[in-house]
């Protein structure tokens, strides 16, 4: 039925019945759950909660540039400026309203899972405080290098869950459906490969994707995996840029393609559109991050689904070790042949920026390339210096020539 | 060494309590190990023949940390490592790191990624504490580090030598919450900056010797009742540098409760002696009051202040915050709406490890106790 439609339609369908479900939870009998956007969403699914991301909502304003406007009436409230923009931003639509969405339905509950960061736990507590709510905090600890700790720590989450289905069960009142959680990990794992598949689609001359479409395109991965739409959606999206790749088309034309360039952290998301004009000018196209690479899920559907759902989501990168993290990152760098890196130290975001001044020892030292770093904030323009970081793009680009480090790949 | 201390010096060892430690490593060929708050079972690394440390900052210059971390990491994280990459590193064998919020947790990578040939490890307290896999975890993760540091030092843990070092630890603990006893009855007797450098050495040195100089010190103390006191209750996490206390206690205002990690929480829940030794040490991570990062509940936390402003008959409540600290930041506000409902008189202090002028600190305080006398809060 969705076969004609392209991805962008689709996405758009899909979003639409989403938000439209998520409205009408309760006519339909429904409970609408806050979550992380890098949590066991897929236990919701299956118990047919309605997952809301008030993250999601928060980049929709702060790409829309109304950071300041809502972080200021947060201020005003007493939270101090350099907490997350999200929650800030968050916070401040639950006070004034203002949105450039249609908003978002008020919560029944809360899920936290700390494989993210420590911030959506704060904030969603804030939160439930309001409603006077029940939150349950999905505690994921770090993903430490000892092999006999990973095990143990994957033994805790599994426990964990089993007491988010009790929880639930308890709140629903209804029996949770094992059976049926198999089924939504069936179409999650599906997704999370072809999710990847799409996000590796950076790999070929030119790259027919970059970031900017990986961070538009894995949306759908964030709030509606767990379902037959999501695989459809990446099934059609990795079609239309497999055709791409057939007709040679890049983001940049080949002979343009100078800089193909690593993103570490989130973006700016108010700059969103400018980066990616601006790169292209110097024949730069960002690839690939970390972050982008969250919701590429390996769920080994042999597993007991409580087991291999804590062992997704304690490894995320976010919840990696720095040395993890830097081998992480370096593989992308071998996949995707990169030859440059723009290191942004987000005030935003605390649980990805901690990693970056080592990151940048580690991955400059081991690949040769010189890194850009610059600090600003995802969505509080208060924070970016326009000029600044202009003026530093620039100097890093003639560095790069400089260098003669134009189309030579990562060295391993 | 740590045996016979006035109250001079126990307030001179809490400034800078390194050269002696050094001495004492020295003396004793004894490994010193570091930890940052909050919650390490010490008591589990002294029993391995170690001396548990708890690093709480340096009052030296920033030199090396401000390039490890974000401008807006908190200053207590900034700190510790300074004190770690600049000036005592040396000074530890080993490091067993906590991890509680996201400075924490990445704090404790690169920590380690600046050690390599030390013997860092972390200790993943749980994040929840409501839920019956908390208490696996603590337990887990008490095992984990017995393991570890077994491992290390390549011998088992002697299970009397946990016993004894509970004791031991036990016996601080009761010696110092009588000091607080004397404290807020007479607060003549003991200043606030001699209390909390009792408490905080007493967090790095070791208890063998020092709860000998607490005894000797307790037994000599004139019970002064002192005049025109104010009587406080003071919440947060710590509290640094030790002038705040010099202000309060210039401004005559005794603390009478807190609910300082390195406070009253360092007291709470003394582990058992008639069971078995690690079930009573998870037991304890229970019996502790609120800490922000891993405590989902502040009205829990405002409880507890209430509780603690009723039974001392405290006239105010003085909250520490930690510059950048967010668990604190996203905690506050909704803390502080409670607390004014409820008609308690409140003062936030902000606080930044490394300051040196307390100018700032010492005018709203001071605004804010004459206000207090002059009934207008
Ligand atoms: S941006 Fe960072 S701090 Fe904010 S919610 Fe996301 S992971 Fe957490
Ligand atoms: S809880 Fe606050 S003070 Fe403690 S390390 Fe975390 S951010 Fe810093």
């Amino acid at each position: 039925m969705n076969d004609k439609l392209t991805s962008k339609q689709l996405s758009k369908k899909i979003t639409d019945e989403y938000m439209e479900d998520a409205f009408h939870a309760h006519d339909n009998n429904k409970l609408v759950g806050y979550t992380t956007a890098i949590s066991p969403v897929e236990i919701f699914v299956a118990h047919d909660i309605v997952p809301i991301y008030p993250e999601n909502h928060a980049v929709a304003n702060l790409t829309a540039k109304k950071g300041v406007e809502l972080c200021s009436v947060v201020e005003g409230m007493g939270y101090t400026s350099h907490l997350c923009a999200y929650a800030r931003s968050d916070l401040g639509y639950r006070k004034t309203g203002v949105t450039v969405t249609r908003g978002i339905p008020d919560p029944d509950l809360f899920l936290a899972c700390n494989a993210q960061c420590f911030t959506l736990t704060k904030w969603f507590q804030v939160l439930a405080r309001r409603g006077d709510l029940p939150v349950f905090v999905f505690d994921t600890p770090e993903h430490i290098l000892d092999q006999k700790a990973r095990k143990e720590i994957v033994k805790y989450c599994v426990l964990q869950l089993k007491e988010l289905i009790s929880f639930l069960e308890k709140v629903t009142k209804r029996k949770f459906d094992y059976d049926r959680l198999k089924e939504v990990m069936k179409y999650s794992a599906a997704s999370s490969i072809l999710y990847k598949k799409f996000l590796d689609m950076a790999q070929y001359k030119p790259s027919p994707i970059s970031i900017f479409d990986a961070l538009i395109g894995m949306a759908i991965a964030v709030y509606r995996r767990g379902t037959q739409e999501c695989v459809d959606y990446y099934q059609t999206l990795c079609n239309e840029i497999q055709a791409k790749v057939d007709q040679g088309i890049g983001v940049l034309p080949k002979d343009q393609e100078k800089y193909r360039l690593y993103w570490e952290n989130l973006p700016v998301w108010f700059k969103f559109s400018d980066h990616a004009k601006l790169l292209g000018s110097y024949g730069g196209v960002i690839l690939t991050s970390l972050y982008v690479h969250a919701w590429s899920f390996e769920f080994d559907l042999n597993k007991d689904p409580l087991e291999t759902l804590a062992e997704n989501y304690v490894n995320r990168f976010s919840n990696s070790t720095i040395e993890d993290r830097a081998d992480m990152a370096m593989d992308l760098f071998k996949k995707y042949s990169m030859n440059g890196m723009i290191m942004f130290m987000n005030r935003s975001c605390k649980a990805v920026s901690f990693a970056v001044p080592t990151l940048k020892e580690v991955l400059t030292k081991r690949t040769g390339i010189p890194a850009l770093v610059f600090e600003s904030d995802m969505g509080d323009q208060r924070f970016y210096a326009e000029s600044q970081v202009r003026t530093r793009i620039e100097a890093y680009f003639e560095t790069l020539d400089r260098l003669g480090l134009a189309q030579k790949t990562a060295a391993a | 060494m740590w045996e016979s201390l006035n109250l001079k010096d126990v307030v001179a060892l809490a400034r800078d309590p390194y050269p002696s430690i050094r001495q004492w490593a020295r003396d004793t060929g004894k490994k010193v190990v570091g930890s940052t708050i909050a919650d390490v079972p010490e008591e589990v690394i002294y029993a391995f023949d170690l001396l548990p440390v708890t690093i709480l900052g340096t009052h030296k210059p920033l030199k090396k940390a401000p390039s490890h971390l974000p401008d807006n990491a908190c200053s207590l994280a900034r700190s510790n490592l300074e004190l770690a990459l600049s000036y005592e590193g040396d000074l530890f064998s080993g490091f067993v790191l906590p991890q509680v919020c996201d400075t924490t947790q990445h704090l404790s990578d690169i920590w380690r990624i600046n050690f390599p040939d030390k013997f860092v490890t972390s200790y993943l307290a749980p994040r929840q504490a409501d839920r019956p896999s908390a208490r696996y975890w603590v337990k887990e993760e008490i095992e984990r580090l017995i393991d570890s540091l077994g491992g290390w030092l390549g011998k088992k843990l002697d299970s009397g030598a946990l016993a004894n070092s509970i004791a031991l630890h036990n016996e601080n603990k009761t010696i110092l919450k009588e000091f607080y006893e004397i404290k807020r009855n007479f607060p003549g007797a003991i200043t606030n900056k001699q209390f909390f450098a009792m408490m905080k050495v007493s967090q790095q040195v070791d208890k063998a010797e020092f709860n000998k100089s607490l005894k000797a010190i307790k037994d000599g103390l004139k019970m002064k009742k002192g005049k025109n006191y104010t009587d406080v209750v003071m919440v947060g996490i710590t509290c640094d540098p030790p002038e705040i206390f010099d202000i309060f206690d210039d401004l005559r205002v005794n603390i009478v409760g807190d609910t300082l990690v390195t406070g009253t929480r360092y007291l709470q829940g003394a582990p058992a002696l008639n069971g078995d030794a690690i079930d009573a040490l998870a037991d304890r991570h229970f019996k502790r009051g609120f800490f922000s990062p891993i405590h989902d509940n502040v009205y829990k936390n405002f409880e507890e202040v209430k509780k603690l402003y009723k039974e001392t008959k405290a006239k105010a409540v003085i909250y520490v915050h930690i510059e950048f600290c967010e668990s604190q930041e996203y905690d506050l506000p909704d803390l502080k709406d409670m607390i004014k409902k409820e008609g308690i008189p409140m003062h936030v202090l902000d606080t930044e490890y490394q300051t040196t002028s307390l100018s700032h600190v010492l005018t709203r305080a001071q605004a804010f106790f004459e206000s207090l006398k002059g009934g207008s809060l």
